[in-house]
């Protein structure tokens, strides 16, 4: 531990970058969302720290959830999901810890609760955990998802999407997203990405697909840069 | 490398993480702050405690497969970080943080050690515990703090706790609950939804 005192600054969320929520016809966030306001508050030395070396109790991987441990391959499109965990100056963030879950090529999750009527894969557990590196970057090497119903009164599809937790260095910073595919007409009936109200903050949940020359020929890659709440006050050195 | 405006990125949107957490995540320990893993030495610096209770949603209804994560202060009242003057001081055996999911009962703990109170900007903090909700039908986690009811006094000066109105601040105080596994309990139970002298106290992020 330096003995390095610095200062996070966390300017309050964007107009329109947060979900507006409950949402219509989403049924689940009208049984959960609070009520009330949330009481507003000054953010103080409680939220800008957080856990040193969280990776020693989140044990983290290799990131490969195409293969098995015996070595045998799940189905679907091959892909390999990286990028940058950033702040909001551009700065890398290195050992964060991101977690990332997602459905089999048929859209199901290997999860007790998923019951619906598609294929599971038993070579794809669909979820893995790594660090990023001292330049913020990370990556997984996994399949492409399926796009699957919300079966609710008025049902939709959610698009082919993998769900993101990053724990970063503040507790402000924690962010739990989704990411989505460039080009996915259900992107723009999904009630759950439609619930950012700001264009451009919808756009920037959505991967950015790499050039085949770049992605070679083993597997597609998506990047999506993380960018998370918060901005280092120290001057640089 | 220096940084100016046109570096200037906006973070990206929260989202639900759905009904879909992967089990696999948790592993034993993860929801004791005492220690840095399931096989480290627990620290020695504190009262160790637990604090348990359920999540509700709507109607009352316990829910399953809600994660909780926890955040506080050692027992000196500093955190291991850069962000804290002292935080080279800091308890090094004790890494403050854990995380819990429900039951299919919506049942939740956590094992910590009772973080110390710290003065910060000429204000004295009482000793609390930060505490994330997310899950199923929250499309942003909620979060809330929680306060001991033996530090009355400290409580009473907390520059955060005064901000919730007087009437309602008994209700961020976790309630002694007996001992389990032979040391104080404490429970604190979740309500997302519901009628509004009843939902649970969240504060902005």
């Amino acid at each position: 531990m330096r003995n390095i005192h610095t200062t996070r600054l966390y300017d309050p969320w964007p107009d329109g970058v947060e979900p507006s929520v409950p949402i219509e016809g989403y049924t689940n966030t009208w049984l959960f969302t609070p009520s009330q306001p949330a009481i507003r508050k000054p953010v103080t030395r409680t939220e800008t720290t957080g856990p040193a070396e969280l990776w020693r109790k989140l044990i983290c991987g290799d990131g490969n959830l195409a293969v098995t441990s015996t070595g045998k391959w799940a189905q679907g499109l091959y892909m390999r999901v990286f990028g940058q965990i950033l702040d909001e100056d551009s700065r890398p963030i290195p050992n964060a810890v991101v977690e990332l879950w997602q459905a089999n090529a048929a859209g199901r999750y290997a999860h007790t609760l998923d019951n619906r009527r598609a294929p599971l894969d038993p070579n794809f557990l669909g979820n893995g955990r790594v660090r990023s590196d001292e330049n913020g970057w990370y990556e997984f090497h996994t399949i492409k998802p399926g796009a699957y119903p919300v079966p609710v009164k008025d049902a939709w599809w959610r698009p082919a999407h993998i769900h993101f937790s990053v724990l970063g260095p503040g507790t402000l910073s924690r962010l739990v997203t989704q990411m989505y595919f460039p080009g996915d007409p259900m992107n723009d009936w999904d009630r759950i990405l439609n619930s950012v109200g700001d264009a451009a903050a919808r756009n920037r949940l959505i991967a950015t697909q790499q050039h085949p020359r770049d992605a070679g020929t083993e597997a597609l890659g998506y990047r999506f840069d993380i960018v998370l709440r918060g901005r280092n006050a120290t001057p640089e050195a | 490398m220096t940084y100016n405006p046109e570096n200037r990125r906006f973070p990206l949107s929260q989202h639900t993480i759905g009904p879909f957490f992967p089990p696999g995540f948790f592993q034993p320990g993860d929801n004791d702050l005492t220690r840095y893993s399931a096989d480290a030495t627990p620290t020695e610096q504190g009262e160790v405690f637990i604090l348990h209770g359920n999540v509700c949603k709507e109607g009352r209804l316990p829910v399953p497969n809600m994660i909780l994560e926890m955040w506080q202060a050692d027992a000196n009242g500093r955190f291991r970080s850069e962000c804290d003057p002292e935080g080279d001081q800091a308890d090094p055996d004790f890494i403050a943080w854990g995380r819990s999911w429900t039951t299919m009962e919506g049942d939740y703990s956590f094992r910590s050690v009772l973080p110390g109170s710290y003065e910060e900007d000429g204000q004295r903090r009482a000793p609390h515990l930060n505490v994330l909700l997310m899950g199923i039908g929250l499309m942003k986690p909620v979060t809330t703090t929680l306060y001991f009811p033996q530090f009355a006094e400290l409580n009473a000066k907390d520059p955060i706790l005064n901000l919730v109105p007087e009437h309602q601040r008994d209700r961020l105080l976790v309630q002694p609950d007996g001992e389990v596994d032979g040391v104080p309990a404490y429970r604190f139970d979740i309500l997302t939804r519901g009628p509004a002298d009843e939902e649970t106290i969240f504060f902005e992020t």
